[in-house]
């Protein structure tokens, strides 16, 4: 694949050459380009004849060549440089100096349906530029939003492709925090920036406040990204892009368990305490023992190549890419997790006639993947943290199966990981291609009218096998005899599913814009959005598979029948659709009053037919006070106050509201029995098993926000700064309902309510301190407070963790904020039986174990004394970015970090014979030895359950993170031969470099979701990666 | 140019008409059957009516409440926290929280809301066996809200329609006087459209309409209303008294020759899910699980193990029945001397851990083979609860006559001795009582002939004995039990006095 997209663009780079003909020359004109500050030669600079559109570019040395007509004018461009215009009235050679570009006042910002000069914003928007995601060169794109776009919260993900969990000002709701992805205007998700090669990326801007997300009305309320991806340029011949990265990921640190002597010897006092004789007779022979974290993780690669080409003639520009990402995955290594991808885009611009454009941009993806069990109490981390550390690594036993060792002391659940490695099988394969068909039809010089069809096509199909194993004799999960024959336990499968997701947007819009008394300038957007998304699964497995083998997984090949149910199947789909209207007004006078207004009429399947539409809209004013004439403050430079307030919504409903006749005997899921027995025989019946709730709509968010932008320092420094406060209404819960309603299942109803602040704060930094150094910081700072403040008496349960026993460690509820975890407060440690007798009743509590708090003061512990004990989510988080530039080189780091999350640890199973977090050597032992309520006594009867779900397990996953660190030197032209090549940078980079943090586990940042995040299962760490690179461009 | 434009605007214009309806739901397209989709045939009605049933077998805490709540039977179980509701019951520590009381509550609006669902769709579709069809339904509501008045007094009535959300917190208690008017009503209408015979055992009949119009006439003391129809019944003579009473209680007794009506259970669909929402609202009857001795075994016993030893008889009740009373042990089983008159076969079990008297209920008694052997074995008992046999149309025919505005004590000792007759298997045993000693003989016989079958309690409370009978009970309060403390949250509704 790599091989052959080079060999493609070598041979479009040919025909490019060929295509140019040498015109007739009157004269021949030729120059040099500088950079008129520094007198560095520019290389690449665009020289084009205005009248006949023939053009050239500067060679490595900065010099060109072109033939024209007497009296002709050249246009000399180059990125970041002000261009300028050259009349040729003689032959010969002249010199060009460009400026740079300083003046930031026609920068131009991607906004919902159109762009908007970034002077004239009034709403709040974060950026992030190419140049930046150049050169993090993420494996997703939301990875280059981490800290650098401030409001955005995003907890990466380290398994391979996965996807993090992105916020954008906080948590408003617990149906889906997703923001809305759009891709060139194309609607998308968030699951889709698995597909986008970061090369192709020009800019993402981050919508936060109402001003900017009201345009995508219902389904703005979690915020924007706008990813725009790079287009062709006018008249400007083929410049080429080539990138390669290739790196080495290693696991940054380890879970520091017990070794086999300490484990034996925890093992035995465990056993003694609970009355048991002890196991491990002689705990010197046991040694250090194997520690299979060793052993599961590996050292991995992470590569990347990507070329792009990108140019254009008078009527067509083109940007055209191809890119391949491949990493393993550094639990089990490459052969059992790893995702890679190759990408494929053309990005087209067509003028068709001079006042139409059509637009098609074309991305193909492939993605293929395979994965290990992450995150969950048998997962391969989990079964190495808990494995035993006694046995060796590989099997020594005679006359037994199995390449790897087993445990007579672990015989349920836990299980050698590398066994479970080499008997995890699956692959998965994704199709995808997105892209538009766009015209613009320019029916006036101001009023433009734009139909785009955006379209995403995904296809993935998934296959795994899981085999009969032999875990050991005993083991409870073993399906084969120590032999290898089955031991009638269980059979083998292969499972299959093939997803087919279709989603599409057509929008038509007009955006019209002009001038009323000379400075007053308006910008009018109207327009009408239809969308749909489809999902649509089919499933199916057999059992049986021959030979036992991966080889032979297949549908056919495997014998299960259907009466034994050996075969199984299913099929699922959804539909969501919406039809929305919407427009917007932006004001301004002379770029000092700002002003804009935008509504919008969403229409969802999703709602009740009494309430299909929703309108929402949004405020916006700002305010340039050093444009005044009275502004005298000479330290600051520019300073634009500005404010908005708007209404928002999310239509997170999982279904449409239906009257449902339930016919059949008994309906597990809902327990709606309404079949009955007629001469002793069971007969179906019917009933209305379901209310519609026709008024249930959407979410309403309320966002108010202020801020500034000011300017210091002859504009180097530049700060952002946004205060919001976000109330949202009309959560989804199931009311209750009078009983005497009967059984037929609540429907949903909007019921619940949230409140977020919080600010979001940006610094940037640059100045050239010389010609030869640079100095560039930027720094973001985002904040938010989330506070469940309606709930309908009613709480929604997260997910269930802890071992032995489990408990629901996250709840929604009111009062508290988002996701928080739940379970008991602990006091100390009991140190005697009168310890015991004093305090509130806790039965079958012994000195040595866990005194909790009677929270609610009943004189006994109880369910009831259950309460708050942590909040995953950061207070705030923070990103900053140091770049260096010194002649060739360049140098940067990235630091992230986060503070205030707390981890719930539930990688532990606490079996008597599993290995322990090497936290419990410090445990109770007797009076006065410990009274940290994190180590009680050893015991496996465990009769106080010290294991239940309180603060014990929760720990301060604040973190500071070197997230990058990235030294490059770009080669002078003058040293390399061949001139095909612009620029040639070298780097060396690192990635996840340090991580400092209290958080006693292997990776502080626990992505999931409201209600998973945080819970530490046996997360699958972020790789620490050394990489080396090249970009060049020619 | 100007064309462009309009003819833009035009398109515009004709998308947003199109449009709208883009966002309409259909749910056939997800091939869920809506009520779009039903009353077009007469088969769409007759499975709403087979849903009116269905919360019959709900209610299985029913008929032991009305032993355990009296001085027949003790609470039982594992220990006094065991089903709580039940125990509270027992104890007459009721608290308006009581998960029992809920359950039988919601059970009962159920089947309320089914059949008014039946009810607001009368005129969409006219079919043969349409009447008999709403007389069956009929017949329904006025049972649910015969319970619902029995447990807790004045409730909210209302049979127009199905409850909808926006129904919710709307409804208000009605009195008492015109529920039992309702019933009455809708029992009228059942008799005036049923058949007496029903091809589908199970079904309601004209006699089960009448059975139970007899009865609320008792409860509401109309004693000639109820000597009228209840005679209607005996002079049918459509029913006999099955020679031995226990025979009743097996298998083979169900839907019999006493039978009037009977909730119908199955062991045929194999509920195998003991933790899913409502698992016990399922085809089996629990109550013969909760009944059933711990861990009885021996060889050929008829009764299988592992029950939850609830509604324990008491021995006030045992000693009640004289010596060469057959019901007794149609009513009781006392494991001990059962296993030390049977040596041969082994028997052993665990005894009750809580409240226990020796004694078990012998009418509802897990029997081997009567669950489903692929199911969840408590969940799927077959055995029917049996409503109102023909022995308690006697009987009630009896206090009738006894109670008219004008006493006929020789019907009422002719029917009393009927009952007595099958009892002892003699007519030596007939009784001569007249006027107040009558009705107390009455009384009497229907705690022997009627114990275990969860009549007591409420016979209790309905003649006036309840307080003299049962320890705990204050008058003025523990005649109905509380409204549910959520229907009190949530709706609003008051609460009986006392609660």
């Amino acid at each position: 694949m790599k091989l052959k997209v080079k060999l493609l663009f070598i041979s479009i780079f040919w025909c490019s050459l060929l295509l140019r003909v040498v015109a007739q020359t009157n004269i021949v004109v030729t120059g040099s380009v500088k950079n008129k500050a520094t007198g560095e030669v520019l290389v690449g600079a665009s020289v084009v004849n205005e009248k006949t559109h023939k053009s050239t570019v500067t060679n490595e040395s900065g010099n060109f060549s072109i033939s024209v007509e007497k009296g002709a004018t050249l246009t000399i461009s180059f990125v970041g440089m002000s261009t300028i215009k050259y009349k040729v009235n003689i032959a010969g050679s002249t010199s060009i100096l460009l400026e740079e570009e300083i003046k930031k006042s026609d920068e131009v910002i991607v906004i919902g349906y159109g762009t908007q000069k970034v002077t004239r914003v009034s709403g709040a928007i974060s950026t992030v530029k190419a140049a930046d995601i150049e050169k993090l060169k993420p494996v997703r794109a939301e990875d280059a939003l981490q800290g650098r776009a401030s409001g955005v919260e995003v907890i990466s993900a380290g398994s391979p492709g996965a996807k993090p969990t992105v916020f954008i000002r906080g948590i408003p709701s617990y149906k889906g925090s997703d923001p809305l992805v759009v891709v060139d205007g194309t609607i998308e998700t968030l699951d889709d920036l698995n597909s986008i090669n970061s090369a192709d990326i020009e800019s993402i801007n981050v919508l936060k406040d109402a001003a900017t997300t009201a345009i995508y009305g219902v389904s703005g309320g979690n915020g924007v990204i706008l990813v725009t991806t790079k287009g062709g340029r006018k008249n400007k011949k083929a410049e080429f892009n080539y990138s390669s990265n290739y790196g080495i990921q290693e696991v940054a640190r380890k879970l520091p368990v017990l070794n086999a002597t300490e484990y034996g010897a925890i093992v035995n006092e465990g056993l003694l305490v609970d009355g048991n004789s002890i196991a491990f007779s002689d705990l010197s022979k046991l040694g250090v023992g194997t520690n299979w974290q060793d052993q599961i993780f590996k050292n991995a690669p992470l590569q990347s190549h990507s070329i792009t080409a990108r140019g254009g003639g008078e009527s067509v520009t083109y940007f055209v890419s191809g890119a391949y990402t491949g990493q393993a995955g550094i639990v089990g290594g490459g052969d059992k997790s790893y995702f890679d991808r190759y990408n494929a885009t053309t990005n087209l611009t067509f003028d068709l006639t001079p006042k139409l454009k059509l637009f098609t941009n074309t991305s193909f993806v492939n993605i293929r993947g395979a994965g290990v069990p992450e995150n969950a109490i048998n997962s391969v981390i989990s079964n190495a943290i808990n494995f035993d550390p006694t046995v060796p690594i590989y099997n020594n036993v005679l006359g037994t199966v199995g390449k790897y060792s087993t445990s007579n002391n672990i015989i349920s659940e836990i299980v050698n990981p590398l066994t479970q490695l080499e008997n995890t099988y699956n692959k998965s394969n994704t199709n995808k291609i997105y892209g538009k068909i766009e015209f613009q039809y320019n029916i006036l010089k101001n009023l433009k009218i734009t139909s785009r069809y955006g379209y995403t096509d995904v296809d993935i199909t998934n296959k795994s096998f899981s085999p009969l194993v032999y875990y050991g004799s005993n083991h409870t999960s073993s399906t084969l005899n120590a032999d290898g024959t089955s031991n009638g336990k269980g059979h083998n499968a292969v499972a299959y599913d093939k997803d087919n997701y279709y989603n599409y947007s057509l929008e038509t819009f007009a955006n019209y814009t002009f001038k009323i008394a000379g400075d007053n300038q308006f910008e009018v957007l109207a327009g009408i959005s239809e969308a749909k998304k489809t999902g649509n699964v089919v499933s199916a497995s057999r059992q049986d598979v021959p030979n036992n083998s991966w080889d032979w997984a297949d549908f056919t090949a495997a014998t299960g029948n259907a009466s034994n149910g050996g075969v199984g199947g299913g099929e699922y789909r959804f539909e969501k659709r919406n039809v929305s209207y919407f427009g917007r007004v932006n004001y301004d006078y002379k770029e000092k009053y700002l002003a804009s207004l935008s509504l919008r009429r969403d229409g969802s399947y999703e709602f009740g037919v009494n309430n299909k539409f929703g309108t929402f809209y949004a405020t916006s004013l700002g305010w340039v006070i050093s444009s005044e004439n009275f502004y005298k403050l000479k330290i600051v430079d520019y300073l634009k106050i500005r404010g908005s307030y708007g209404v928002t919504g999310n239509d997170n409903i999982d279904h449409p509201q239906y009257l449902q006749i339930y016919t059949g005997i008994y309906e597990y899921s809902a327990g709606n029995n309404t079949g009955y027995v007629f001469s002793g025989s069971p007969v179906n019946g019917s009933t209305l098993s379901t209310f519609a709730n026709n008024t249930l709509k959407w979410e309403q968010q309320k966002q108010t926000n202020i801020g500034f932008d000011a300017r210091f320092l002859k504009n180097k420094l530049s700060v952002t700064a946004d205060y919001f406060e976000r109330d949202i209404s009309g959560l989804l819960f199931t009311p209750q309902l009078s009983l005497y309603l009967g059984t037929s299942a609540a429907p949903f109803a909007n019921v619940g309510t949230t409140k977020t602040t919080g600010l979001d704060l940006s610094v940037n930094y640059a100045e050239p301190i010389n010609k030869d150094l640079k100095i560039s910081s930027s720094l973001t700072f985002t904040t938010s407070k989330n506070l469940v403040t309606e709930t309908s008496n009613g709480y929604i349960q997260g997910g269930s963790y802890g071992i032995p026993t489990t408990y629901f460690v996250t709840r929604y509820e009111k009062g508290r904020p988002p996701g928080y975890f739940y379970g008991y407060k602990t006091k100390g440690i009991f140190q005697n039986q009168d310890e015991i007798n004093k305090s509130p009743s806790q039965p079958n509590a012994q000195p040595g174990d866990i005194e909790y708090v009677d929270v609610n003061g009943n004189g006994k512990i109880d369910d009831s004394d259950r309460t708050m004990i942590g909040n995953p989510f950061p207070k705030f988080t923070f990103g900053w970015d140091i770049s260096l530039e010194y002649k060739s080189f360049d140098f940067n780091v990235y630091i992230y970090a986060s503070y205030g999350n707390d981890i719930y640890r539930a990688y532990e199973r606490n079996l008597a014979f599993t290995n322990k977090y090497r936290g419990i050597l410090s445990r109770w032992t007797g009076l006065g030895t410990t009274n940290n309520p994190k180590s009680p006594r050893v015991t496996f009867a465990d009769p106080n359950i010290n294991t239940r779900a309180s603060d014990r397990y929760i720990e301060d996953g604040s973190f500071i993170k070197i997230k990058d660190i990235q030294l490059g030197y770009t080669i002078p032209s003058s040293l390399y031969k061949y001139k095909v090549f612009n620029k040639i940078r070298v780097y060396a980079q690192v990635k996840n470099a340090l991580t400092l943090t209290k958080y006693s586990g292997l990776d502080p940042e626990i992505a999931g979701g409201i209600f998973d995040s945080g819970v530490d299962r046996g997360e699958y760490p972020q790789a620490r990666i050394y990489s080396m690179g090249i970009d060049c461009k020619f | 140019m100007k064309r462009i434009k309009i003819l833009g605007i035009a398109f515009v214009f004709f998308l947003a008409v199109s449009c709208n309806k883009f966002v309409d739901y259909n749910a056939q397209q997800d091939y869920i059957v809506t009520t779009a989709d039903y009353f077009k045939t007469a088969s769409d009605y007759q499975s709403l009516l087979v849903g009116c049933y269905t919360p019959l077998q709900w209610m299985w805490n029913v008929p032991m409440i009305g032993d355990i709540a009296s001085d027949n039977a003790m609470c039982g179980g594992e220990s006094a926290t065991d089903d709580v509701g039940l125990q509270q019951i027992h104890n007459f520590q009721i608290v308006p929280n009581n998960s029992v009381l809920a359950e039988i509550w919601t059970d009962c609006y159920e089947g309320i809301n089914r059949v008014n669902y039946l009810y607001q769709n009368n005129g969409v579709l006219n079919f043969t066996g349409k009447d008999e069809l709403y007389g069956e339904s009929y017949f329904l509501r006025s049972y649910y809200y015969f319970e619902l008045v029995k447990h807790f007094g004045d409730v909210p009535l209302f049979t127009d329609h199905k409850l909808t959300v926006s129904d919710s917190k709307q409804m208000k208690r009605s009195p008492k006087a015109s529920v039992y008017k309702q019933i009455e009503l809708d029992l009228s209408n059942a008799i005036a459209t049923l058949p007496k015979i029903q091809t589908y055992k199970g079904r309601a009949t004209l006699y089960s309409a009448e059975a139970l119009l007899g009865k609320v006439y008792l409860y509401e003391n109309k004693f000639d209303s109820a000597a009228a129809v209840l005679e209607r019944i005996i002079n049918s003579s459509a029913f006999t008294l099955t020679p031995n009473l226990a025979d009743v209680f097996l298998k083979t007794g169900e839907n019999g020759s006493e039978s009037l009506f009977e909730v119908q259970y199955t062991n045929l669909d194999n509920q195998h899910d003991y933790g899913t929402v409502n698992f016990q609202r399922s085809q089996g009857n629990m109550m013969v699980q909760y009944c059933g001795i711990r861990k009885i075994a021996g060889t050929g016993i008829p009764f299988a193990g592992g029950g939850y030893s609830f509604d324990l008889p008491t021995k006030e009740l045992e000693n009640q029945f004289s010596a060469t009373d057959t019901r007794k042990n149609a009513a009781i089983l006392d494991v001990a001397a059962y296993a030390a008159a049977n040596p041969s076969l082994g028997i052993s079990y665990t005894d009750a851990p809580y409240q226990n008297t020796g004694l078990y209920n012998q009418k509802y008694q897990p029997r081997i083979g009567e669950t489903s052997s692929a199911g969840v074995t408590q969940l799927n008992y077959l055995n029917n609860y049996r409503v109102i046999r023909y022995a308690d149309i006697l009987l009630m025919a009896a206090e009738a006559n006894n109670r008219a505005t004008t006493p006929n004590d020789t019907k009422a000792q002719t029917y009393l001795n009927m009952v007595r007759q099958r009892a002892y298997g003699d007519s030596s045993h007939a009784t001569t009582a007249t006027g107040t000693s009558l009705t107390h003989a009455i009384w009497n016989e229907r705690r022997l002939e009627l114990a275990m079958e969860g009549d007591r309690f409420f016979d209790l409370v309905r003649t006036g004995q309840a307080a003299s009978k049962i320890s705990g009970f204050v008058v003025g309060r523990n005649e109905v039990f509380p409204i549910p403390q959520q229907e009190i949250d949530i709706s609003g509704l008051t609460q009986n006095p006392g609660y």
